[in-house]
């Protein structure tokens, strides 16, 4: 094996940088609308609207029961089939993440929602409190509270699976990365750099949860 | 004309309450005057924890019904799912729990203005004024801002207390409110009832502690397998009872009888 050379890591910063950074928009974006996607969800499926918990169920349980990266293809190839429009790489990768981070959220909502016992809502009626009341001021405070560690984890799992996106084009930190290694024949260097990348990236806020977690557990304690 | 001194405050008949196949209030007749502190003491699954869920508009009811100061306010239907609760009459009762029901994402004084901003469109500030009167009256002034994480359990179900007593109830049930306490954090919360004793507010209360129950009822039952197996003045259930199952149930229970 040729003596490794870290030297490419720095020829190619710039291009390293511009797909880190459209991984991490690419989360941020699916983060926020997925997790709006979920929290509806997360209410549709605990409701006792039996339709509304029949179409969310299906939903949550297709996109929970196909690989994820199915879900990309089929997005970026079906997709516009069938509405006879072309979709921009990185919208069909919008759409793609975001349904499957939405069917994984809500399920963390539901959780969270579940989790809140019946002396809460006992409590409601006791105090005389109107069911919107109820639902705004006392129950979804705290299951949004309860939520947010999973759904930091859910957002760090995310963060990963979009590496997935490589696999259809996007140059995102990924296929950047792997582009590189191909061209220079510096797998070794080039690949252990992106891996950190991610690494460095994930592993303070995979630290962070615990911690959230234990403050949140604390304080919601009763 | 009606007495209004004697009229009853609650008057419950023939109540039935079955989960599923297993009837736990078996026809309760009760009246209740206006004033009288009912202490209800009974063996586990007896049936005093639904009783007071009941009164509380908390569960349906399998029969009976029961008036509230003269007006109807709970009427069992032709189903359980039927049952008819009269919401704002349900207002006008208060109830403590045996487990903590504090909203914990809420601050103690959050907790306490909750309800009447929410429920009786009160002002902010004019709920607050009355929220820190009953928590200085209580002695927990320093606590308003705390967050019940940081409460011990006696300030925790005293604060609960205040919490029911902001609606201004006209008549409060407690359901072992100090079972899950620490034996040195009892006292604390029983005098604040004791406080409330003396100021005349109509409670219910169900206890195992029996200087609590001494000192507190005007009246008290002795519940068992779902009905009231005896009803009179605290000397004569606690002190000499005519029945034999309280007798029983107080030789075991409450070890010395003085
Ligand atoms: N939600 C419920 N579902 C089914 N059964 C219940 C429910 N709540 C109470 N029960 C049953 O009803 C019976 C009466 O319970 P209840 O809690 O009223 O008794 P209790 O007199 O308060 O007893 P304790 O002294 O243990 O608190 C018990 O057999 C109990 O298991
Ligand atoms: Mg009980």
């Amino acid at each position: 094996m040729a003596p490794l050379d870290f030297s490419v890591l720095l020829r190619f910063q710039d291009a390293l940088l511009t797909g880190l950074l459209t991984t991490l928009e690419l989360t941020l974006i699916c983060i926020v609308l997925g997790c709006a996607i979920g929290f509806f969800v997360g209410l549709a499926r605990t409701s006792d609207n039996r339709i509304l918990r029949g179409v969310s169920g299906f939903y949550v349980e297709f996109f929970r029961g196909t690989p994820v990266l199915i879900q990309l293809f089929w997005i970026f190839f079906c997709l516009p089939l069938l509405l006879g429009t072309e979709l921009s790489n990185f919208t069909s990768a919008v759409i793609a993440l975001t349904l499957y981070m939405g069917a994984i959220t809500s399920e963390t909502f539901r959780a969270s929602l579940r989790s809140i016992g019946r002396e809460q809502y006992d409590a409601c009626v006791a105090l005389g409190l109107p069911r919107w009341t109820q639902t705004t001021s006392v129950v979804l405070p705290q299951a949004v509270l309860r939520a947010i560690p999973t759904l930091l984890s859910n957002c760090i799992s995310l963060f990963k699976e979009s590496a997935l996106v490589s696999a259809v084009g996007m140059t995102d930190l990924m296929f950047i990365g792997s582009n590189i290694s191909n061209n220079t024949a510096r797998p070794v260097e080039v690949l252990t750099a992106v891996a950190l990348i991610y690494f460095v990236i994930a592993f303070p806020l995979t630290r962070a949860v615990t911690f959230i977690e234990q403050r949140i557990l604390t304080k919601l304690a009763v | 004309m009606i007495d209004r001194a004697t009229a009853p405050l609650v008057s419950v008949s023939g109540l039935q309450k079955a989960y599923g196949a297993l009837q736990v209030l078996q026809g309760i007749d009760l009246t209740m005057k206006p004033g009288e502190r009912l202490v209800v003491i009974g063996p586990s699954g007896g049936g005093k924890s639904t009783l007071l869920r009941v009164m509380m508009g908390l569960e349906n009811i399998n029969g009976g019904s029961i008036t509230f100061a003269g007006k109807p306010y709970i009427h069992a239907g032709a189903t359980p799912a039927k049952t008819a609760i009269d919401v704002q009459v349900r207002r006008s009762i208060g109830m403590v729990f045996q487990h903590y029901t504090l909203f914990p994402h809420l601050n103690v004084l959050q907790n306490l203005i909750l309800a009447p901003c929410k429920v009786r469109g009160e002002k902010k500030s004019a709920a607050t004024e009355r929220a820190n009167t009953l928590l200085i009256r209580f002695g927990l002034g320093q606590k308003a801002t705390a967050f019940p994480s940081q409460l011990s359990g006696g300030q925790k179900q005293r604060v609960a207390i205040a919490r029911a007593l902001m609606l201004d109830p006209k008549l409060m049930l407690f359901d072992e409110v100090t079972s899950a306490l620490d034996p040195e954090l009892v006292g604390e919360v029983e005098q604040v009832i004791l406080q409330l004793a003396r100021q005349n507010m109509p409670m219910m209360i169900v206890t195992h502690d029996m200087w609590f129950a001494k000192n507190i009822a005007s009246r008290v039952l002795f519940c068992a397998g779902g009905f009231i197996v005896e009803d009179g003045p605290p000397e004569q259930v606690l002190g000499a009872p005519k029945e034999e199952r309280t007798k029983d149930f107080i030789d075991r229970v409450f070890h010395i009888r003085q």
